[in-house]
C-alpha cells in the first residue's frame, strides 16, 4: 500500500504521489461520465450572478407542460412554462420556428403593460408587454436565454423588475 | 500571490495561479473574472453537493447559492486553495441544510454512490470504457461511504489545493474521519483483490476496521 497507516496519524500532510493522482484521474473521468454536471449550468448560474444586483424579486419555476426546462436543445416542438414571484405570474409558451428559432408567446398576471428583457448568450432582446400583459418575442435564438421583467412605468403600480431562472430554450 | 502552498503537488501549477489571479479580479469588481471561476470550479461543485445525496434540481439550486455567496466572501480570500476549500465547505454544507430540510425525500442512509443509483454507467458507457472502468466503479461501492465522498471529491479539486480541500474534509460532522491517503490505499486494496478474482478476502476486513 502507498500509505501505510501503522501509527493511525492522518496522513493527509503528505502530498499525493504520482499513483495516487492516477487513481484520482481515473476517479474523476468516472464521474464525469457517470453523473456530469449539465452543461449548461455554469451559463445558467452566470447569468444569475449577471442580474443580482438589479433591485429584484426572483420568480421561481412552478410548473412546466412538456419537456424539462433542461431539455436537449431542439429534442420538444412546443412547451409551456410557469414562473411564479411574488407579485406576477409569467406564463410564456415557446414553439419551434422553422428557421431553427423559436417563438415565445408570453402573458403577465395580474395583466400589466411592462417591458420584458429576454437575455440570451448573443444579445439582449426587449418586448413590450400590452395592457393585456401579452407579449411575444418572434425569432430567439435556441440556447440558454433568462427573462427579466422591468420595473414598471405607470405611476401608482410601479411593480419590482422579476427575474426568471434561467432556461436552455 | 506570495501565499502560494509550497507543499503544492506540481502537475497543473497554472491552473491555481489562474485561479488566483480570477480571484484577484473579481474581488476589484471584474464580472468576467466570477464568471470565468464558475465555469471552472462548477462541475467540482457539482460532485460535491450529487455526493452529499443531493437531487439533480437541489444541486443546481445549492450551486446558485453558493456562487451568489461567495461574492460576498471574496476579500477574506486570496488563494486558489482557500478558494476551492471555501467553495466545497459551503457547498457541503448547503447540501446538507437542504436535504435536512427534506424538500425532496431522500433517505438519510443514502450516501455516496448510493445516493445516485442511476447514475452508474450505461450499457453505451461501460462497451466505451470497458473492463477497467467497471472494475473501479465497484471497488468504489465497497469503500465505506466516507471515503466514496472524499475520494470523489478529491479527484474533481485542482492538483495544488487537494491537501487543503482533503484535511478539511477529513474532519466531516466533528469525527475524525478517513483521510485520503487511507482512503485510496483501502480502493488500491480492493482493485488488487479485484484483480485476483476474490474481491470479498480485502474488502471485509477494511470495511469493518473503518467503522
Amino acid at each position: 500500500m502507498t500509505h501505510p497507516d501503522l501509527s493511525g496519524r492522518p496522513t493527509d500532510d503528505e502530498a499525493p504521489d504520482e499513483s495516487d493522482l492516477a487513481l484520482l484521474d481515473e476517479v474523476r473521468e468516472l464521474f464525469q461520465a457517470a453523473d456530469p454536471m449539465p452543461a449548461s449550468l455554469p451559463d445558467r448560474i452566470r447569468f444569475w450572478l449577471a442580474v443580482r444586483d438589479l433591485e429584484v424579486e426572483a420568480a421561481r419555476l412552478c410548473a412546466e407542460d412538456g419537456q424539462a426546462v433542461l431539455a436537449v436543445r431542439g429534442a420538444e416542438q412546443s412547451r409551456t412554462i410557469t414562473f411564479d414571484s411574488d407579485s406576477l405570474t409569467i406564463m410564456i409558451r415557446v414553439e419551434a420556428n422553422q428557421d431553427g428559432t423559436v417563438r415565445i408567446d408570453g402573458w403577465l398576471a395580474p395583466a400589466q403593460s411592462r417591458t420584458i428583457e429576454l437575455r440570451t448568450v448573443a444579445e439582449t432582446l426587449t418586448a413590450d408587454a400590452d395592457d393585456g400583459g401579452r407579449f411575444a418575442f418572434r425569432r430567439v435564438p435556441r440556447g440558454t436565454a433568462q427573462l427579466v421583467v422591468r420595473t414598471g412605468r405607470e405611476p401608482g403600480r410601479p411593480g419590482p423588475a422579476v427575474v426568471a431562472p434561467a432556461l436552455v430554450l | 500571490m506570495e501565499s502560494r502552498d509550497s507543499a503544492t503537488a506540481p502537475a497543473q501549477p497554472d491552473r491555481g495561479a489562474r485561479l488566483e489571479v480570477l480571484v484577484d479580479a473579481a474581488r476589484n469588481g471584474r464580472e468576467d473574472a466570477i464568471g470565468q471561476i464558475v465555469t471552472e470550479l462548477s462541475p467540482l461543485l457539482w460532485q460535491v453537493a450529487r455526493a452529499a445525496g443531493l437531487s439533480a434540481s437541489d444541486a443546481e439550486d445549492v450551486l446558485q447559492t453558493v456562487w451568489l455567496r461567495l461574492i460576498t466572501h471574496l476579500d477574506a480570500i486570496h488563494t486558489s486553495a482557500a478558494l476551492t476549500a471555501w467553495l466545497v465547505t459551503t457547498t457541503r454544507r448547503e447540501a446538507w441544510r437542504v436535504r435536512g430540510a427534506g424538500r425532496r425525500q431522500i433517505p438519510v442512509d443514502q450516501d455516496g454512490l448510493a445516493a445516485v443509483p442511476d447514475q452508474r454507467p450505461g450499457a453505451e458507457d461501460l462497451a466505451v470504457a470497458a473492463d477497467l472502468r467497471c472494475e473501479l466503479w465497484e471497488a468504489l461501492g465497497q469503500l465505506p461511504p466516507h471515503c466514496q465522498e472524499l475520494l470523489r471529491i478529491v479527484a474533481f479539486v485542482p492538483r495544488p489545493d487537494y491537501n487543503v480541500v482533503a484535511a478539511q474534509l477529513g474532519m466531516p460532522r466533528g469525527s475524525i474521519g478517513p483521510t485520503r491517503g487511507r482512503c485510496l490505499a483501502k480502493l488500491r486494496a480492493l482493485l488488487a483483490s479485484s484483480a485476483e478474482g476474490n474481491p470479498d478476502d480485502a474488502s471485509r476486513p477494511e470495511r469493518q476496521a473503518d467503522r
